[in-house]
């Protein structure tokens, strides 16, 4: 290959020294003496050994700097990876189709390899555009981005970036760009034909998630507009059929996976327990089969905590009493800080003493290990077949994390997580029976089990406007539809016809729920959106407040410090401007550490209020506050309240204990972890959560004055059948009316 | 003004207004007291989530119909009520939610559904079966109550011949002869096996009082005609074993009875009191004399294989025993004079039909 072989033998140092005038060394001449490699590349006409010799290098093909050792040892370890072997496989393929389906399973490496195949044959550099990989998390996203750009020698940020919600690592350069599906559909919303990209990848498309589905969706359209646009559907499930049908029979290209047989227990009775079926299976492991890891599945992160404790405690007394080797436990779920999330990968413990028996390591995880997160070394799986699961039902427009049994294919993945290394044992607490009749073949994709109101808001903006007909790989439920029309039509940003109001419009420039977005529009009608805009961030982040369950009478306590009468969301408020107080300013970790506070929510809060803001500044909304000193500045904010949530209020049952929904009458309990008391008349929430109960979460106390007032036509009276909560709102509208006729007569 | 109510061409009719009696003071406030008492009782934990899942389950049960804002706009958009969204091929109902209460393993709750089921739809099936058997059952038994009936019938016919030919020898020979080893072998056992039997019954134990037995033959007979009236004694052993059973079971009443008259007389006397004044034949007229006692104490296998037999089988025996022997005809009720029963139709009830 033709390149310029003095670059490797000058000293890269040598070369940027000012002194040496070499003009070939400028790079602001580069381009006259380029004779680059990429000459012989013709777009969709390269093969697996062209792409090899530009990757032997000497100098990255992309940047043309010259390429480091680092490299070179990764780029080893790259060439054994499964998907390499099929490198030309997929070039042809590739070249020939728009949209391919590429399976792979979990350590094929298809994740960061097919990217950079696509590049050295899409050229993107060259014909500036770019290729998006989507992730459906945003770990993910930028793990993944950041191992590409060790792969190819670069600065993440620069040729390989990512992009998710709220944090943009992407520059002009950006060749290769790691995203999560969200942020693909968003910006979408602003590019419909998705013009900069020549390639879009889908990754993970197994999942399902809502937003993958959805651009799944959108890219069959663009598709057709957009003839030169490449779509790669990569799944690591083998119901490729289904992707295939779905994009018109499109080729697929499968490449096995390293795995080894894997050999599944069933137990021969239905478990009465399946907690501790889990612990009893796992201690048994640990007694009587080889070495080996243990991963065990549970559902959240209370079970996983207890159980984690429970396994040390009986590991520990199975060495003092049965000489069984070490057993180190390991929780894992979403919650967890990175940092603790990483210990899962710490080599097992060593024997005891030497000679005696191997140690290992248990870890105890939700279903993020079943896909997502590759750990080496598992022999052993404990399957109790269930893992926590969104539902959405749009009768009663509940949206809550529930047990639910896994499906089959979920199973599958969770057994061949034992054979990754070697030849492994799964453990499924349940029997063949079960397994055969009771879980259902795929797990319902997330479009089926999610509100749409935010989803709609999208399309609507995307100029899909025929939402009964959009072709989805899975519509659906007409109500869920109805359900989320309605919502967006109450919030003002559909008008009757469906149409996307201005308010919608503006809604739709925020990445936030319809109902979050909505009050943060209309907060400057209240004097406050700088308030509502941190509050805004606030419910956008994980939980705040921290619970150990070592320390919960004292994080109850330093909770009631910042609590304020009316509310937890006042209370949020308050624990955030003592966040950003001068006191906590001074060693921030410190302060929240004393104060039972999560630093990476409040930080991450404090990022999303800055993009937050940035938006509205850019959509010229106003940044106002009422004076603190104003008697009126609680009570602004928790209008403002109203304008977004008007439809999440449960007023007081006569009998005094509960709540109750308006509109959808559902018996509901206040959160234990409100602040509130349980004598507020009307109350408004951020969450409906069903758990063995009806609880209501992240609440303030409303006035119905309010919610007559800002809300009208929801809370139009003649809509409310008779009962409870119209007999109060009648009672509050004559209460309005004789108030204004004394005013009047005055 | 309301126009309504005083139209009297409305088809409405008026609900009977409820006519309550004069409440009275008292009962006004109790009827009070209660409907306050219903109305502000504190619901238990279980009420009050039985109700929240009633109420979640009834509205998860009624879908979104035409007055929800969302289905003018999707019917705009050309939604036919009842498909789905898409290319029609998609789901019409939404995902239903479950709630999991417990920890109970993958496929618990459908193996107890499946263990309950099986139970139910067992106990139907017997229930079944049993409805089924009935009728035949009952017929059955009222048959075989009525063949037993037929038996007893048949038995005292055959007894009453039987002694009637008994005598008739009898008076052929020597009486003596012919009871005199008919005695004695009824007291040997006596001693030995009444003994624990009566301890055991604590029944008192007069009868070790062997001395007394001695009667003669002629005292003996005589007392025989005062007691079992007209009926020969003998040992129940000896008795033809189609009627035995007869035989045994009178005498079990027998003793039965005396039995309570010795209870009731031992009330006021010791059991073994041995009135002097008493003759012989007031001992054996009031029961104290109780030879035949033991010997229905005693096992009888060969009673006992008959009456193992069904009671048609014992009835056709008996029935066939007295043609054969007798001339009888159970079912005519009436003895021929020679063998060939000139005039009856046949050995069964049915030929008399």
């Amino acid at each position: 290959m033709d390149r310029r072989p003095e670059a490797e033998e000058k000293p890269r140092a040598k070369r940027v020294k000012v002194s040496d005038l070499n003009p070939k060394d400028n790079p602001y001449l580069a381009h006259r003496y380029e004779e680059p490699a990429t000459n012989k590349f013709r777009r969709y006409a390269t093969t697996a050994a062209m792409a090899k010799e530009a990757e032997d290098g000497p100098n990255n093909f992309f940047t043309g700097q010259p390429l480091s050792q680092q490299y070179f040892q990764i780029l080893e370890a790259r060439r054994s990876l499964p998907v390499h072997a099929q490198r030309d496989e997929f070039l042809n393929i590739f070249h020939k189709s728009q949209i391919m389906v590429f399976v792979g399973e979990t350590g094929s490496g298809k994740t960061t390899q097919i990217p950079q195949f696509v590049l050295f044959d899409d050229l993107p550099h060259i014909h500036r555009k770019m290729v998006a990989c989507t992730q459906p998390r945003r770990v993910a996203a930028m793990s993944v981005a950041q191992r590409v750009a060790n792969e190819m020698d670069v600065d993440l940020g620069d040729e390989v970036g990512y992009s998710i919600r709220f944090e943009d690592v992407t520059s002009q350069k950006t060749v290769l760009k790691y995203m999560t599906d969200g942020m693909l559909l968003r910006e979408a919303m602003n590019d419909p034909d998705m013009r900069r990209y020549s390639c879009i990848i889908l990754d993970e498309a197994h999942e399902r998630t809502l937003a993958t589905d959805i651009l799944m969706g959108l890219l069959k359209e663009v598709s057709i507009r957009r003839r030169d646009l490449k779509i790669i559907i990569m799944s690591a499930t083998l119901d490729a059929q289904k992707f295939q049908k779905y994009f018109n029979d499109a080729p697929l290209l499968a490449v096995p996976g390293r795995t080894h047989p894997v050999e599944i227990f069933y137990t021969p009775e239905p478990e009465r327990d399946y907690v501790e079926a889990a612990l009893r299976t796992v201690l048994q492991i640990h007694a009587s089969e080889p070495e080996g890891d243990i991963l065990l599945f549970l559902t959240g992160e209370e079970e996983i905590e207890d159980a984690a404790r429970k396994i040390s405690l009986e590991a520990d007394e199975m060495i003092r009493e049965a000489d069984a080797g070490p057993l180190r436990v390991y929780p894992l779920y979403g919650t967890l800080p990175p940092h603790q999330q990483q210990r899962i990968f710490e080599p097992a413990p060593p024997p005891l003493r030497p000679g005696g028996r191997p140690g290992r390591k248990c870890i105890i995880a939700t279903n993020i290990a079943e896909t997502s997160l590759t750990i080496d070394g598992i022999v052993y799986v404990v399957d109790p077949g269930f893992s926590k699961q969104k539902v959405y039902n749009p009768r009663i427009r509940v949206e809550s994390l529930l047990v639910s049994a896994i499906s089959k294919a979920s199973a599958q993945q969770r057994a061949g997580r034992a054979g990754r290394t070697r030849p492994g044992k799964c453990f499924r607490l349940y029997t063949e029976a079960a397994f055969k009749k009771e879980l259902i073949e795929q797990t319902y994709p997330e479009i089926l089990r999610s509100n749409l109101a935010s989803t709609v808001l999208e399309l609507k903006k995307l100029g899909v406007d025929d939402l009964v007909h959009f072709d989805l790989m899975d519509p659906p439920a007409p109500e869920t539809l109805m359900r989320a029309l309605e919502e967006l039509n109450f919030l003002a940003c559909l008008d009757d016809d469906g149409n996307l109001t201005h308010l919608g419009r503006l809604a739709s420039e925020f990445p936030l729920d319809p109902a979050l977005a909505v009050m943060l529009i209309s907060s400057p009608e209240f004097y406050c959106s700088n308030e509502i805009l941190s509050l805004t961030a606030l419910l956008s982040v994980p939980q705040i407040f921290v619970r150990p369950a070592t320390a919960r009478k004292r994080a109850d306590d330093m909770k009631a410090r910042f609590a304020h009468p009316d509310g937890d969301h006042l209370t949020m408020l308050n624990v955030y401007h003592a966040f950003k107080g001068p006191q906590a300013q001074v060693n921030t970790k410190q302060w929240c550490h004393e104060h039972y506070l999560s630093l990476r929510a409040l930080q991450s809060a404090d990022n999303v209020r800055t993009q937050l803001k940035r938006i509205m500044e850019r959509e010229e909304l106003e940044l106002l506050s009422t004076p603190f000193e104003d008697r009126k500045y609680y009570e602004n904010i928790r209008r403002a309240l109203v304008s977004g949530f008007f439809m999440q209020v449960a007023k007081k049952n006569q009998s005094g204990k509960g709540y109750t929904t308006v509109k959808d009458n559902q018996d509901v309990l206040l959160h234990p972890s409100t602040v509130l008391g349980q004598d507020s008349e009307w109350v408004l929430y951020n969450e409906f959560v069903l758990t063995t109960k009806n609880y209501i979460r992240t609440i303030t106390a409303v006035r119905p004055e309010w919610l007559l007032e800002i809300a009208d036509t929801y809370y139009n009276i003649n809509d409310f059948p008779k009962g409870d909560v119209r007999s109060a709102l009648e009672r509050t509208i004559e209460k309005i009316r004789r108030k204004k006729l004394l005013k009047g007569r005055n | 003004m309301d126009g309504d109510s005083d139209d009297y061409m409305n088809m409405a009719i008026a609900d009977p207004v409820e006519k309550r009696g004069k409440e009275t003071y008292t009962q006004r406030r109790i009827r009070k007291q209660r409907e306050a008492e219903i109305k502000g009782r504190t619901k238990s934990k279980a009420e009050l989530r039985a109700e929240e899942a009633a109420a979640r389950e009834a509205a998860l049960s009624k879908s979104l119909d035409a007055s929800n804002k969302g289905y003018k706009m999707m019917k705009m958009m050309g939604f036919q009520e009842g498909s789905a969204l898409g290319k029609g091929d998609g789901r019409t109902e939404p995902l239903n939610i479950v709630v999991k209460e417990d920890r109970g393993g993958v496929g618990l709750d459908s193996e107890k559904k499946r263990k309950f089921r099986e139970q139910v739809d067992q106990e139907a099936k017997r229930v079944k079966a049993e409805e089924g058997n009935y009728r035949d059952r009952v017929k059955k038994e009222r048959e075989e109550k009525r063949t037993e009936g037929l038996v007893l019938g048949a038995q005292k016919v055959a007894e009453k011949l039987d002694t009637e030919a008994d005598e008739a020898e009898d008076s052929k020979n020597t009486p003596t002869a012919a009871h005199s080893p008919a005695r004695t072998p009824i007291i040997q056992p006596l001693t030995t096996r009444a003994l624990t039997l009566h301890t055991l019954a604590t029944y008192p134990p007069i009868i070790l009082t062997p001395a007394k037995h001695k009667p003669s033959t002629a005292a003996d007979d005589t007392s025989q005609s005062r007691v079992g009236s007209s009926r020969k004694v003998r040992p129940t052993k000896q008795i033809n074993v189609l009627w035995r059973g007869l035989v045994r079971h009178r005498e079990e009443k027998e003793r039965e009875r005396r039995m309570r008259y010795d209870l009731h007389q031992s009330l006021s006397r010791l059991p073994t009191y041995n009135d002097p004044t008493e003759s012989e034949d007031d001992k054996q007229a009031l029961g104290k004399n109780n030879a035949l006692e033991v010997d229905i104490e005693e096992e009888d296998p060969e009673l006992e294989e008959f009456d193992a037999l069904g009671p048609a089988e014992r009835l056709s025996r008996l029935v066939s025993y007295l043609r054969e022997k007798y001339h009888y005809c159970f079912w005519c009720k009436y003895r021929y004079p020679d063998d060939t029963m000139d005039g009856c139709p046949g050995a069964t009830e049915e030929d008399h039909d």
